[in-house]
């Protein structure tokens, strides 16, 4: 049966790390070994007493103590209210949930594109991948330098990673633009193995139908999609995706499973609504 | 788990629904089957009822106000520190110092309550509530020219339209259940046309919509009715039957032509021609209107075009026509009926009249006051200018809902004592010095009278949480320490049997009866004891209906180059007044979108602003910090604001420039100013120009 | 079936089975509605069925539109299971009980729903006729109970008498002490005709079955969903009847007290807000996507897959509630036109 009761955390610290965004350190009070087993791009429910639960990705997954972190950017009242609270404050944690990034990587020539926020979820995935990928690209879009996420993170990959940034608006000198305009020269004549995506739908679309272009199979194209969750146990119904709930057989798919969902269902988007509407 | 069968709580129409009760509280709301209104449907705010009267979050004490805190106090001390102010005031101020604001939410027994006892124990009729700021033009134009203001004909007349003619009301939206049975009609046959400044989404689905420039009702209805009388298709029989002399109105209409009725309004001739035929040679045509014809500085000579166009025609007391007027309201009609008005006891029975007054002396055994009463505004004038020492306001919120709402919260401040009988700390409650628990409508017996003049029948379901009391009751003990006989009543039933005794439009009325019928309207009397659908079928109050000649004026304040964009107010399906019970509901304050201005896209490309862009928007009155959101349902160069959330106060902004009968606040027209603001700029910067 | 018996009379069957049970049964309010409602010990009005069903379906009686899952005290959280008597469901119809048996799927791993559904004893009602707005016959329903969806099965047979159908050994055993007689072996094909006929005043119902192939074809074009969207008024309604439909949302509350109450209430997935995220990003910002969604989700084939069946049972609850006009039939009728 699903227990839909959070579990005790501590929030022990947090430091501003980005426009409007706070990493948070938090440590589970009695972690469990499925706590430990939690998997890149797999999710948590973090509820924040008397304002609800929301979804969040792990940017580093729990240790023994418990202890991991997580990215929050303020957006609306939950988050607001825990940039409020004191360290030290109780919080509820139910977790790992979803399906986390694809686990074969070893040996593959690896493309992670991100995209503001994104960035977070693959944090984890970028850090395993640099040990064991034969190849890892990285490529990082923001709306600004501000704008940008995990400023400690992205210091060490600046180091030793085959790692890019862009900006919309770009300091004088820097990249700027999309990510997807950058993708055919950080590629040059190579097809990578597996393509990691992260950010605004439009992004990941975009992304996507690039590399497929490209000659990456659908199949290898994997994508990291945003819905709003509330169980996390696919009953409350808001994270569907045609007849996909996101919080248990995502939040994590694969381009060809984001076609043949939206086709069977026949969604259409907002943009293709409003010209009717 | 019992279901109570009762009436919505929310707008005006009166739709029937079943509150669902267990473990004592109401957890959720299902259409009554069969309800001769509603017809076993419901809108959004319908189906959440259950939250509204949720005990969480309810003020369940009196509260008092001491070293200016609020804090909780027993029964006793809060009615004798009220009844203390009222003697005080009264021995200060007399009876013009002292008055009630009553409450359109509350039931007809609260309401009778309220209003005898301003007359009876106060001695004033300082008593009015909000339909000040909805339909008073209605009342006072209708009167004019009918003599009587609610709606001629009953929702049930929609089925038998062949011409339905909406005009200023957003219907689905604001009434959905009778905006549901216009589409139903519609499919069976009958044509939809929609008189708006805005292309809400019953002119998107009307068979016409008339687009008209925002303030120019009485230049189009005026030009209408030319066309018809050019043209001859007026209902001679009728005029000559029914009507006084229409020879005022031709010569007042003379040599309007529809090309200059065009240039006044913007719509196109042909769409006037087509409406002209249309209504005049229908069967039957219905009339429907709202807000966008009452609140405007012209509201009464608004009503009067409206009444004109309907009587030219003859499309007045025969099934499936009429001027309807829809009500904002649960019980804003009642309000009206029980005389919760300045210049009228239960039942429009005239407080000029001597020998009303000696009727009600009589009954109540106490001298009525000759000195006429003052209006909500004239009330809050009056404490603005120090002259007010104590205002009782029954489940109103006049600070956020009134326009200018820095003038009413600065009169309130100069009370020498404000008391708000409330469920919810409204920001009109923050400023009370007592406030006194009130049941919700589930946790009483009464009855609630919608826009067709249904007086239905509410059944309590549970017990009021706390010490939460009807304010029927609260009213009746506070008349017993201000030494008051006549307020001991035993049951809601009680009162109502006192109220039909007095007043002859529901002397036929009982619960019992009501039960039966599924309600019943009035006048309900010896010679309508099954109630009146529809009114004036064979002559009207004034014997012949009136056609009054009127002309258009422009709003009291138009754009210009300081303020260059037109602003109105209008309202969200999923909201009700000032939010303090839909946006109790998870659910319904999730539709709450970011944005809360509309701008129409070609105005926001123009200004090179995007969706959810933060504004500021200002006039010469206040200013405020929201976001935008883009809608064509505007023309250009106008802006439009839902008036629900106390985060974005739109009367800020308003005008309150009035109607001169009628003192209603030009609500829907002034000008405004936009500018973009920095993302970090907060909604805190909403704020007045003067103090 | 496990067995068939004649029965005298429904009411000994009732008061039989309300020993060590709470008994639920439809009842009309007077005011033209029906509603399932406890009844009280030693009730012995006469059963009768309601002419078509109560708008409220028998849903909430084990998804609850209101409930709390736990509660937090400032350090601790603690889970909220409610605590349930057994009960019987007293003549309950076909549609309703499929609705259930898909919901029993849906719920599989809700202890809540579970809680309430183990220890709740079905006793079925063969319709002999259609009601008004019915069409349980198009889509892969029957007016007729299905024997594992229920533990008994309730029926007026063709000799003015009352036939008892025992569908589960539960059913079988909460009758044993009744020992009733033996049914004459007629009650099969009585059945078929009762099916026969239902099937003959539903009719072909052919825009529900065009509908159907529409939207498993995904071949309806956005500017008639866009316009059927129109048409809706996001009151929530059809979600609220619908005896399948799921979904519901969070609600905290405080408590007097202090402690910290987190509720869920049912949910619809009309509403605007419904998708939309904290970044105001929406993947279903219009009313026609979610009018489109809703009916994917009642009738795609993914869904049908997984629960053997379609999450619409042919109640017509919709299309009574629905201000807009676009309930099953409505919406069938304007996707199936050419």
């Amino acid at each position: 049966m699903i227990d839909s009761t959070p579990r005790p955390m501590i929030l022990e610290d947090a430091y501003a790390d980005g426009e409007d965004a706070r990493h948070f350190q938090l440590r589970l009070v009695d972690p469990q070994a499925t706590d430990l087993a939690a998997q890149p791009g797999q999710f948590f429910m973090l509820a924040v007493p008397g304002h609800g639960e929301a979804p969040f990705t792990y940017v580093r997954a729990p240790d023994a103590e418990g202890r991991f972190s997580a990215l929050v950017r303020r957006t609306g009242q939950l988050t607001e209210a825990l940039f409020e609270l004191q360290i030290g404050s109780v919080l509820g944690y139910r977790g790992p949930l979803g399906r986390g990034w694809p686990h074969d990587l070893t040996g593959r020539h690896v493309l992670v594109i991100a995209g503001g926020c994104g960035l977070a979820p693959l944090a984890g995935l970028i850090d395993a991948a640099r040990d064991n990928a034969a190849r890892l690209q990285v490529i990082y879009g923001a709306r600004h330098p501000g704008a940008q996420v995990l400023a400690r993170e992205r210091a060490r990959w600046r180091l030793d990673l085959d790692y890019l940034e862009t900006c919309d608006v770009a300091s004088p000198g820097e990249r700027s633009g999309s990510p997807v305009a950058h993708l055919d020269e950080l590629l040059g004549q190579n097809i990578p193995d597996a393509v990691l995506c992260c950010g605004p739908e439009p992004l990941m679309l975009a992304s996507a139908e690039h590399c497929l272009k490209r000659g990456v199979p659908a199949v290898h194209i994997w994508l990291s999609l945003e819905r709003r969750m509330h169980c996390g146990a696919g009953l409350c119904g808001h994270c569907h995706i045609g007849a996909s709930y996101a919080c248990v057989d995502g939040p994590t798919y694969n381009y060809e499973q984001y076609l043949a969902l939206t086709r069977a269902a026949g969604l259409y988007s907002t943009a293709q609504a409003i010209r009717h509407c | 788990m019992h279901t109570v069968p009762s009436i919505c709580a929310y707008c005006g129409v009166g739709c029937g629904v079943g509150l669902r009760v267990e473990g004592g509280r109401v957890i959720g709301v299902e259409p009554q089957a069969g309800h001769p209104v509603s017809q076993g449907q419901l809108c959004a705010k319908g189906w959440s009822n259950a939250y509204a009267v949720d005990p969480v979050g309810r003020i369940t004490t009196p509260l008092v106000r001491e070293h200016g805190e609020l804090r909780p106090a027993g029964w006793d001390e809060a009615l004798t520190r009220v009844a203390e102010a009222l003697r005080t005031s009264l021995e200060t101020y007399g009876p013009l110092g002292v008055g009630v604001i009553s409450c359109a939410r509350a039931s007809n027994e609260d309401n009778y309550a309220a209003q005898k006892f301003a007359r009876a124990v106060l001695g004033t009729h300082n008593i009015d509530h909000c339909a000040r700021i909805c339909h008073s033009p209605s009342v006072a134009g209708l009167s004019r020219t009918l003599g009587s203001g609610a709606m001629t004909n009953s929702i049930a007349d929609l089925d038998e339209a062949e011409l339905i003619l909406v005009i200023g009301a957003d219907v689905t939206e604001n009434h959905a259940m009778i905006g549901a049975r216009m589409l139903r009609a519609q499919a069976r046959g009958a044509r939809l046309v929609v008189i708006d400044p805005r292309k809400t989404r019953l002119a998107r689905l009307a068979d016409m919509h008339l687009q008209l420039r925002l303030g120019s009702n009485i230049a189009l209805l005026n030009g209408l009715v030319q066309i018809i009388l050019d043209n001859g298709w007026e209902n001679r029989a009728f005029l000559a039957k029914r009507c006084e002399d229409i020879e005022p109105l031709s010569r007042h209409l003379a040599g309007i032509t529809p090309e200059q009725t065009s240039r006044e309004t913007g719509v196109p001739v042909e769409q006037l021609i087509k409406l002209a035929r249309l209504y005049s040679q229908s069967k039957a045509a219905f009339i429907a209107y709202g807000m966008g014809i009452t609140q405007f500085q012209s509201g009464t000579n608004n009503v009067i075009a409206v009444s004109n166009l309907a009587l030219v025609c003859g499309q007045v007391g025969r099934p499936g026509t009429g001027i309807n007027p829809l009500r904002g309201q649960n019980n804003v009609q009642g309000a009206c009926d029980m005389g919760c008005l300045p210049d009228v006891f239960p039942g429009y029975q005239k407080v000029a009249d001597a020998s009303v007054r000696a009727k009600f002396a009589d009954a109540w055994g106490c001298a009525m006051p000759e000195t006429p009463g003052m209006t909500s505004l004239g009330m809050t004038k009056a404490a603005a200018a120090g002259q007010f020492g104590c205002l009782m306001i029954l489940g109103e919120d006049p600070v956020q809902t009134d326009p200018d709402r820095n003038q009413v919260a600065h009169a309130l401040a100069q009370l020498d004592c404000l008391v708000v009988i409330e469920m919810h700390l409204t920001e009109t409650a923050k400023l009370a010095d007592v406030i006194l628990p009130a049941a919700s409508f589930a946790e009483k017996d009464g009855t609630f009278s919608n826009c067709e003049r249904r007086v239905q029948r509410i059944r309590r379901a549970l017990p009021p949480p706390g010490q939460a009391r009807c304010d029927w009751q609260i009213l009746g003990e506070l008349a017993r320490r201000l030494g008051h006989t006549g307020f001991e009543w035993q049951s809601a039933e009680a009162v109502f049997d006192e109220m039909a005794s007095l007043s002859p439009i529901f002397s036929a009325m009982s619960y019992a009866a009501l039960d039966t019928h599924h309600g019943l309207q009035w006048p309900c009397d010896a010679e309508h004891p099954q109630g009146s659908p529809i009114l004036h079928q064979h002559s009207f109050p004034l014997g012949r209906a009136r056609l009054l000649p009127v002309s258009c004026v422009a709003p009291a304040e138009c754009p210009d180059a300081d303020y260059p964009f037109w602003f109105t107010t209008h309202r969200l399906h999923f909201h009700y007044g000032c939010g303090s019970m839909t946006r109790k509901s998870p659910l319904l304050e999730r539709e709450t979108p970011a944005g809360l201005l509309f701008i129409h896209p070609a105005d926001a490309v123009r200004l090179g602003l995007a969706q959810h862009q933060r504004v500021r928007v200002s006039s010469r009155r206040g200013e405020l910090i929201t976001r935008l959101e883009l809608s064509d349902d505007l023309a250009p160069g106008t802006l439009a604001m839902p008036y629900h959330f106390r985060e974005a106060p739109c009367n800020l902004l308003t005008n309150d420039a009035q109607d001169p009968i009628t003192r209603m606040p030009e609500l829907k027209a002034c000008a405004v100013a936009l500018e973009a603001v920095d993302e970090q700029a907060k909604e805190e910067g909403a704020h007045a120009r003067r103090p | 079936m496990l067995a068939a018996h004649k029965l005298d009379s429904p009411e000994r069957l009732r008061a039989h089975l309300a020993q060590g049970r709470e008994v639920q049964e439809m009842r009309a309010d007077g005011q033209g509605g029906w509603h399932w409602q406890n009844l009280a010990a030693g009730d012995g009005l006469p059963f009768e069925p309601p002419p078509r069903p109560p708008l409220t379906s028998a849903k909430p009686l084990f998804f609850a539109e209101r409930e709390a899952l736990f509660r937090f005290d400032g350090g601790t959280f603690y889970g909220c299971l409610p605590e349930i008597e057994p009960k019987v469901l007293f003549g309950v119809s076909a549609c309703d009980l499929r609705a259930l048996a898909y919901q029993d799927q849906f719920f599989a791993q809700d202890e809540h729903y579970q809680r309430r559904r183990r220890q709740t004893l079905l006793v079925g009602y063969d319709c002999g006729h259609s009601c008004a707005g019915g069409f349980c016959t198009a889509v892969g329903g029957s007016p007729l109970v299905n024997q594992t969806q229920a533990d008994l099965i309730l029926r007026r047979n063709g000799h003015g008498g009352w036939t008892l159908l025992v569908a589960s050994q539960a059913g079988a055993e909460a009758i044993a002490a009744l020992a009733l007689p033996q049914a004459p072996e007629d009650w099969t094909a009585e059945r078929d005709a009762d099916l026969a006929q239902v099937r003959a005043e539903q009719g072909a119902q052919a825009e529900i079955t065009a509908g159907i192939a529409a939207i498993q074809a995904a071949s309806v074009e956005p500017e008639r969903w866009e316009a059927l969207g129109l048409r809706c008024l996001g009151c929530s309604g059809c979600t609220s009847v619908c005896p399948t439909c799921s979904c519901y949302a969070p609600l905290e509350q405080r408590e007097e007290g202090g402690a910290l109450l987190h509720e869920r209430v049912w949910d619809s997935c009309l509403y605007t807000g419904f998708q939309k995220e904290a970044s105001s990003h929406n993947p279903a910002a219009t009313a026609g996507q979610r009018v489109q969604r809703f009916w994917y989700h009642k009738f795609g084939t993914a869904f049908a897959e997984r629960f053997g069946a379609y999450g619409c049972v042919g109640c017509g609850r919709c299309d009574v509630v629905c201000p807009g006009s676009i309930g099953a039939h409505g919406v069938m009728t304007r996707i199936s036109r050419p």
